[in-house]
This record gives C-alpha cells, structure tokens and sequence, in this order.
C-alpha cells in the first residue's frame, strides 16, 4: 500500500546505506508500542471476531457456535436502521462543527491577544470535566421550563423544545454538548498546527499584496493541512465511539433517538449479555471505521504532502 | 519493589485514619438504633474465624454500608467483611463478568433485581437455603413478596437486602393550595378529577404539571409495572407468555398516553425526583430509596400514600439483594450467611434501612423498637413500611428477559412521547420480548425448572 | 505567564508598517476580542455554573429559577467532598499512575513518529496503519479481554496493571508524524554530516523545534490518564489503588440522593490539577525555538 509518493524524508534516508541498522533502529522506535497494541488492543479485537460467531453469555462455559446468526439477528433487528443512521447524523455533525468552530478558535487565540490565555484554559475546561456534573449542568441547561436555553428564548418569544424528552430534538442536544466538550480540544490542536507555519511566509504574502482572505486560502489553510488531517481522522474515530455523553445524558433515549452503535453494542454486551450480537456491533463499527480511515488517506493524506 | 511496597503501606495507614474521621463525622447524624460504631482496632490479622470479601453499594449508600460493617465488627469478631466498592450495578456486573472468567471473583455481591438473574442462569450463584438456615435467618420472617423473589426451583438464590417499592409523592403545600386533602388519591379517577386544580400553565407552556411521568432511563418500565397491574394487565406470565396485548394492558398504557396527550395534565421528565423537588410537578411515582433524599432537598411538605388503584392495587419491589458466588469456600459461605443475616436483622438491618430509605425485609425488623421511634420522626416512611406487603414481585418480562426493562421502557416512551398507537407499540414490544426470550427459556430448561 | 504577557503587550504595542495594514490590524484586533468574548461567554457559562454550583445546597442548584450567585458560600462542600472519598490517597494514585502512563505514552509517541518519519523501514507505512486500526477498536471490546491478561499477569490492583494496557499510543503517535512531515528536509540532514545517530538527532533537534506538537500531544496523554474511569475502576479492587474519578462516583447515588454542590466540589478536585498544567503547558504551545532552529 503507497500511502505517499512525495515523502521528502524519503530523500534523507536515500542518501544512506540501506543498512539492517537503521531497521533495528526502527523497531526499537516504534516496536514497543506496536507491541502493546498487539496484546492489548489487536488481540482483544481478533478474539471479538470470533465472539461474534459464536452465541455466548460471557459468564457460562458453554459457547455455541452459530455462524452467521448472529449477524442476521442485528441486520434484521428493527431498530438497527435508525442506529446506524443515528450514528452517521451525529458523527457528521459533530464532527463538522468541532472542526469548524475549533478553527475559528484556533485562528482567534493564535492571535497576540491579551488574556488568550486565560480564554484559551476556559475553551479547554469543558475537556477535563468529568461526565456526572456535565450531565447535571446540561440537564439543567435544556430545561424547557426554567433552563438557561429557555430563559434566552423566552424573552424572544420563541418556545424552548423538550431537549431530552422529545425523540426530534435529543440529538441535536447531544451533537450540542458534543461540541461544547471537544471545542476546546479542536482549538489546541489547531494552535500547535499554526505555529508550525512560519511566520515569514505571511510576510511575503503581505509583501505581495495578499489580502486576509488570501493568506488565509493560500498560506495559513495548506500550513495547516497535516494537522487537519489529523483532526479530521481522529474526530471522527472518536465520535463514532463517543459513549460517555449518550450514557450519562439520554441512555440511547428516548425511543432510540441518541442510540448510536457504540451505545448499542453497550446494551447488547454489557445489558443484555449476548456478547456474539455485541462483537457483531463491534466488527461493524470497525469496518465502518476503517473505511473512512483508508478513504481519507487516500484524499487527504496525499494533498497534505502536496501542500 | 519494596518502597513501593512500603509507601503503599504508608499511605494505608493515612487513608484509614480519614476513613475513620469521616465515620466519627457522620456517626452523629445515625439514629439511636445502636451505640456509635466504634472503628476495630483488630485488622485482618485479629482472632477473625473467616474473612470474606463483599462487593457492595458505591456513593454515599456506600458509606452508609460502610458504617454498618463497622458496627458488625464491633459487634463480633468471628466474621471480617472486606467490603469493597465496584461501581454502579452495571459496573459491578460488568466487573463480576471479567472476575467470575479469571477467577477473582468476591465471595458475596450485591446484585441488582434485573441482574441477579443473569448470574443464576450462568450458574454461578450458590443456593443459600441450608446456609441461611445455618446462620439463623427465618425465610418466613421476610416480607413474603420479598423473599420469594429470589426462589428458584425452591431454593433461594437471592436474599432480599437494599429492596425498594414504588410510592406516590405529592407536594403538601400545593395540595392544600388547590383545595385538595392531604392524602394521596385513591385511584386515578379521582386523581384525574383533582389534576385540573393543580395544573398550571403560561399559555400552551406547562409551568406545573400535576403529574411527571419518568423515562426509560429512570426505568419507567418499574414504575409502570404497578399501574399495568391496578388495570388488571401484567407484562406477562411466569412462563414468559407475554400479556401485553391483553384488553386490560391495552387499557393501562392508554391511560398513561392520555394523562400527557389527552387530559393534558401530566408531562413527561428528564428527571422526574428533580421535577418535584423543585416543584415542577405536584405529584409522581418515585422508588421509596429516593425518600431520604427528598425530604432533605424539598422546600415543601412531602406527602407519601400508596399507589392509587384502577380495577385494584399493584404495587412492584425493586432494588437489590444479595447473593454468595459458587467459587466461595463452605467455610467462608457461612461466614457469609452470617454477615447477610446480620445485614437485615434488627441490628444491621434497622440501621441499613432507616439510613437509606430502603425497606426493612425482616418483620421483625419493621417491628423493632428502634423502627417505632423512627416512624414517629419520620411518618412519610411508614406508607412505605405499610404499602410493602401488598406488594408483588416482578413480571417475568422485565427482570428475566435481557433486556427486558428497556425494551418495555422504550415501548413506553413511544406511547407517551411518541403518542404512537398503543396496540401498534406492544405488538413490537411483544415481538421483541418474545425473542429475548428465548435463549432464557432454553436456558431455564436446561437447569430443570 | 507574566513573561509571556509582557511580550504579548510589546506585540501589540509594535507600531504597524503601514496605515493600511495598521486598520487592518486594528479592526482584526476588535473583531478578535468581541469573537473571543462570545466564546468564552458560551463556553464558559456553563462551567460557571458548575463551578459556582460548589458553593450551593442542592436546594439552591434544583431552584427553578436560576441563582446565579449562592446566597452564601456553602465552604462545608468541599469538606464533605474531602471527607466523602480517600481523596487524599486517590490523588497521589491518580499522580503516579499519570505520570507514569503518560510518561510511555509521550516517549513512545516521539520515538515512532520519529522512526515512521525519519528512519528507514520497508513499508512503514503499513505500520502506520496498523497504528491508526488500533483507533477503531472499542474501549468495550477490549475491557474484558484485558482483564483477563492483567489477571494472568497476576498485575490486577496494581499501579502497572492500572498503566500497562494504556501506555501505547496512536493518537499522540498520529499528530506527530504529522508535525514531523511539515519539518523541512535539511534539519536532519544537518546532524547526519557529523555523524550524530537518529537518537540525538530525536532528542536534541527534532523534538525541541517540534516543542508546541510534542507539549500538545503530552497535554492531552495527561488529560486522558487523569480522566481515564472505567479501565481503573475494573482492575483495582480496594480503596487504596484507586484514582480520583472513582472517588467522584463515590459521592453520587444510585437512588438519586445526590448531594451536587459535594459533587462539583469534588470535580473541582480533578479538574484542577489539570488547568495548572494546562496554563504550564501554555508556554510550550507558543514555538519561538523552532523559527529560530530552523533559520540557525
């Protein structure tokens, strides 16, 4: 698989002998961690393939294989359409608005201004906050009654909706607290990216009469590619397996709105016990995951080395 | 390795010295069930016969539990409970999972109404008749709705010890404000006559609702299993023959789609303990458990009185029990049934509940002289006390078909969010039941029942 | 901090070349505050509230209408809170298990994107991937399984049983390989005529020009290890291995008797730690040694 064509590190390394040295080195660098990955993460997840052919409770000793039956059980389930549609609508949104939004964060306190600091720290707080006490801010917050949401519509003469209750209105208030958490995570990221453009690259762009939209289009947004294609793979990796946030706010409710897969296989698995539907859940997902993954690094990987 | 070793100890030594300050903290606020516990000066080395390891409640029931092995402690020295801390009931099970497969497991657990099951069809649960007779616990002395919760195949698998009901909350104050007796209605006719005075609005905006129905992740399908059974419905029979498409079950869900849709008096809500603390709702169905906590957080009157009645009375338990794992030794199985017995004696079991809001199992333990103090103090809890046996245990659909309470919960949510036709929503309902049920089945053949 | 605003204030004080880029800056420079001032307002308020809620009874959190400010200042939340959990013992598990999960998870992070960028390997990109699969495996998937190795490693209730399974890294891995790949050619190729060997050229020139990616990357690795709940929780059986999530959930209820004043004095406990090292972390995210790397 050629991921790059252009990889100037390529033309280093070209000049030096291609000695089992410089393998070993590799190995040390990066063996350790591909290592653990290979007990701790790719093992468990060969061994959840196998789960998801076989009918198991976790605890019993007998497991009984069941070949397809379990992957014909979740596609024919019911309610399997609206999850994975579920989950599609709130990995998209979210993940456009944390990049977005994070971007305009990042523009802004990248800039030399007073206090950035302390803004800076106030944008990452909702980060570090624990999931119960979120929960109970939000919930407070979406009271249709008394929130803080109704007391800005109030006074507008706008109705507040029934965030939590009503099945149309509960995804877009987990997308919102979504984005409210992970803002801050978004504008760090892209401020370590924009430090990496130097700054003299913004002079001669000034030198040859660019514009703050231009320099924008032509310097700050190809300096920023290979950290926004980071953002853009890891965001939406972690949201298709965002789980906190639905658990302590809806519970998948109400009606299955909020329910995503990675609630679902929560159910299935830790609910329910049938770990085989669980594992099933869990190699679509993947998949799901993984073929995103390979798109974007078709696409955006390789503008990224034009850049 | 060895400073680690020592620091660790080190540390022990500054935790349970804070461990202990918190326990003289709160020893003050226990009733007079007993002297103030005294924190045992003997650790595991002490003339202990047996050691056993517990996992029980986490959060502040968890210190209550706490306080109440420590006073075991104090009271004997044959019995060491190692209480230790799991999480939430789905952490715990979660975690009993993963321990029961590496061989970790505790020798006791506290096991939740819909959870217990799960680890009797693993067979991982030990039959505690001849132990809890051993250890003097009198099956007949239990709240009989209780106790026969846990049965299987005539032998108890579950003792009843965190065990909870449903009650009617309403708001005093408001109730007197709109004219209405101080007492709970006596069915829901008569509620729904006296709900137009405690409704209020600000245009279409409900502003107080007389009634705050909860959502399936408050486990409506608990609190709705009372109201199926006053219309004459249930969810279904022992044998998992599902009834909700029965006339009576039909009725039943209606009528709760009514209350929100077509009386217009009830709402649905994100927390209903909430709602009515802060006076949202006049009146709702919470578990007993919640008790405590409204009395101190309401700025009004609480009010409690049974569940009102349709066709007749229907009224759930809930909560939790405990259960000895099969790995456990027959010495530390004892040991075991002895702290169980002590856990819902007069002793324990009054301190335990009256600190917590949970029942009291035992009759005798209801009949205590410490429990006769402690209605007059708080008369709110003696509806509870009093409503308790006319209880019944669960619908098979709700704590033994995995999965059971939320699919029915979410069918629930349907009817009153969604205001989807009823009969439509159980039929799905029923499927989906249906084929939950069937490796449960299986499985239930397979142990003999 | 005071260093840093100082130079802040000098930048701003700097007179502009020209008028016209003068207003440009000046109009960018309101438009920059009110836009901060909107987010931070949004952003802000509700952890205000949270923040403020430590100060409250529950009577006053639960008022349907809003009371910004407590009517007085309920300090006995925090002593509950103290009291309510072994904080004491919790923060220094949730110190040592941090440090040292962070600690791999950063060293480990430098190494590999430095062998993925840097060294030769036939097909690293391969491993690359590999790396990135290991982002779409499911914490819940992998929960039971682990517990299991851990048990079998007979590690469970212990700080390397709590650190092991999370110690390597994709994410932190990720962002710097990409940082790496914008570094121009000539960096390493400067170190490689005197001969210095890839672990001096890691250490002494790639990682301090790429000091804002690498204090990043470590700012999130410490957040997460702080934050981490669930896998703790599963593998540490008594109170005296455990971290200061678990000791918030200690304060909740399962019957909903929560005390939330206790509880958001007790997420302050947890949270900030974190701001310090955020506000610390600030002055490595502002790279003037890699402008001046590259041009000496």
């Amino acid at each position: 698989m050629q991921l790059t064509k252009h990889d100037f590190s390529a033309s280093i390394a070209g000049r030096i002998r291609r000695d089992w040295r410089e393998w070993l080195i590799f190995l040390a660098f990066a063996g350790p961690n591909v290592a653990l990955f290979a007990i701790f993460t790719y093992a468990p997840m060969v061994n959840n393939l196998i789960l998801s052919f076989n009918d198991w409770n976790m605890i019993s000793s007998d497991k009984a294989w069941v070949g397809l039956q379990n992957y014909i059980d979740v596609f024919t389930d019911s309610q399997f359409s609206r999850i994975f549609l579920n989950t599609i609508v709130f990995t998209a949104a979210s993940v456009t608005l944390v990049l977005a939004l994070g971007l305009g964060g990042g523009l802004l306190l990248n800039q030399k201004l007073r206090g950035r600091n302390a803004a800076r720290s106030i944008l990452f707080s909702p980060h570090i906050l624990s999931g119960a006490a979120i929960a109970i801010v939000w919930i407070y917050i979406f009271d249709p009654r008394f929130g803080l949401i109704y007391a800005v519509l109030h006074p507008l003469g706008i109705q507040s909706p029934n965030w939590l209750t009503d099945p149309n209105w509960s995804m877009p208030a987990i997308v919102i607290v979504y984005v409210w958490k992970y803002l801050g995570y978004a504008t760090v990221i892209y401020i370590a990216g924009l430090q990496a453009i130097p700054g003299d690259l913004y002079e001669a762009a000034r030198v040859d009469g660019a514009g703050a939209w231009m320099r924008f289009r032509h310097v700050t947004l190809p300096g920023l590619s290979p950290v926004m294609f980071f953002l853009v793979l890891t965001s939406i990796l972690s949201s298709f397996q965002s789980f906190d946030i639905i658990n302590i706010m809806t519970k998948g409710g109400p009606i299955n709105s909020t329910n995503t897969l990675i609630y679902h296989l929560y159910e299935l698995g830790f609910i329910n016990f049938s770990i085989g539907r669980a594992g099933v859940i869990g190699m679509i997902l993947f998949v799901l995951m993984f073929v995103v993954t390979l798109l974007q690094l078709r696409y955006l990987d390789r503008q990224v080395n034009y850049a | 390795m060895n400073k680690k070793v020592s620091r660790r100890d080190l540390l022990k030594g500054i935790g349970f010295g804070i461990g202990a300050a918190a326990l003289a903290a709160c020893t003050p606020a226990a009733p007079a069930a007993t002297s103030a516990p005294q924190p045992t000066s003997a650790p595991a080395a002490g003339g202990s016969d047996a050691a056993i390891t517990y996992w029980g409640f986490n959060g502040t029931l968890g210190k209550t539990e706490d306080d109440m092995v420590t006073m075991y402690h104090a009271a004997q020295s044959a019995v060491k409970v190692d209480r230790q801390v799991q999480g939430s009931y789905e952490e715990t099970a979660q975690k009993l999972t993963a321990a029961l497969a590496a061989k970790t497991a505790p020798d006791l657990a506290l096991l939740s109404d819909v959870w217990w099951f799960k680890f009797y069809r693993a067979k991982v649960l030990m039959p505690l008749n001849d132990l809890a007779a051993g250890a003097g616990i009198d099956g007949s002395d239990f709240v009989p709705s209780l106790w026969s919760e846990g049965v299987r195949k005539g032998a108890q698998y579950w003792i009843p010890f965190a065990r909870s009901t449903p009650l009617f909350y309403y708001n005093v104050d408001m109730f007197q404000a709109a004219g209405l007796p101080d007492r709970g209605p006596k069915t829901w006719a008569e509620f729904d006559e006296w709900a137009p005075k405690l409704l209020k609005k600000d245009g279409a905006t409900i502003k107080t609702a007389a009634f705050a129905h909860t959502g399936a992740a408050s486990y409506n399908a608990w609190i709705f299993q009372g109201v199926i059974w006053q219309f004459g419905g249930e969810y279904s029979t022992p044998d998992f023959k599902i009834e909700l498409l029965a006339p009576d079950s039909i009725r039943s869900a209606q009528f709760y789609q009514d209350t929100v849709d077509k009386f217009g008096w009830a709402v649905t809500a994100k927390d209903a303990q909430k709602d009515f603390i802060t006076g949202l709702t006049a009146a709702t169905i919470l578990s007993t458990g919640g008790l405590t906590g409204i009395l101190k957080d309401a700025a009004f009157k609480v009010g409690t009185a049974f569940l009102p009645e349709e066709k007749q009375f229907g009224c759930p338990t809930g909560g939790a029990g405990l259960s000895i794992l099969t790995g456990t030794s027959t010495e530390k199985a004892q040991a075991a049934a002895k702290f169980i017995a002590y856990a819902t004696g007069k002793e324990g079991g009054a301190f335990w509940s009256q600190n917590t809001g949970y029942m009291p199992v035992r009759k005798s333990t209801a009949n205590s002289d410490s429990y006769i103090k402690y209605f007059q103090t708080y008369p709110q809890t003696k509806t509870a006390v009093d409503q308790l046996p006319k209880t019944r245990p669960q619908d098979a659909a709700r704590v033994f078909i995995p999965g059971g309470d939320q699919i029915i919960g979410k069918g629930l949510e349907r009817i009153i969010t969604g205001k989807e036709n009823v009969a439509t929503v159980w039929k799905d309902v029923t499927a989906q039941l249906d084929k939950e049920a069937e490796p449960v089945k299986k499985d239930l053949i397979a142990l003999g029942a | 901090m005071n260093a840093l605003m100082e130079r802040d204030a000098q930048l701003i004080a700097q007179p502009a070349p020209a008028p016209s880029i003068r207003a440009e800056a000046a109009l960018s420079k309101i438009l920059g505050y009110s836009a901060v001032i909107v987010a931070v307002l949004i952003i802000g308020i509700p952890v205000f509230w949270l923040v403020t809620g430590a100060l409250k009874t529950n009577r006053e959190i639960f008022n349907a209408s809003p009371q910004w400010l407590p009517s007085h200042l309920m300090l006995d939340n925090f002593a509950n809170a103290w009291n309510g959990a072994p904080f004491g013992r919790y923060y220094i598990n949730s110190f040592i298990t941090t440090i040292l999960g962070a600690a791999c998870e950063i060293t480990m992070a430098v190494t590999t994107a430095y062998a993925l960028v840097f060294v030769r390997f036939p097909k690293r990109d391969w491993v690359f991937v590999l790396l990135l699969l290991a982002l779409m495996v499911p914490e819940e998937v992998v929960i039971v399984p682990n517990y299991l190795t851990i048990a079998n490693w007979r590690l469970v209730n212990t700080y390397a049983g709590i650190v092991l399974p999370g110690a390597s890294i994709a994410f932190g891995t990720f962002l710097l390989r990409q940082y790496f790949r914008t570094l121009p050619p000539d960096l390493i190729d400067a170190s490689r005529v005197d001969g210095a060997g890839h672990v001096r050229a890691m250490i002494s020139i790639v990682a301090p020009v790429a000091a804002p990616a690498v204090a990043t990357a470590g700012l999130l690795s410490v957040v997460a290890k702080w934050n981490d709940y669930l896998w703790p929780l599963i593998v540490t059986t008594t109170s005296d291995m455990r971290t200061l999530p678990i000791g918030i959930s200690w304060l909740l209820d399962q019957e909903g008797n929560t005390e939330w004043g206790v509880v958001m004095a007790a997420t302050l406990f947890v949270v900030v730690p974190v701001i310090l090292v955020f506000l610390y972390a600030q002055r490595f995210l502002v790279s003037g040694i890699a402008a001046g790397a590259v041009k000496g």
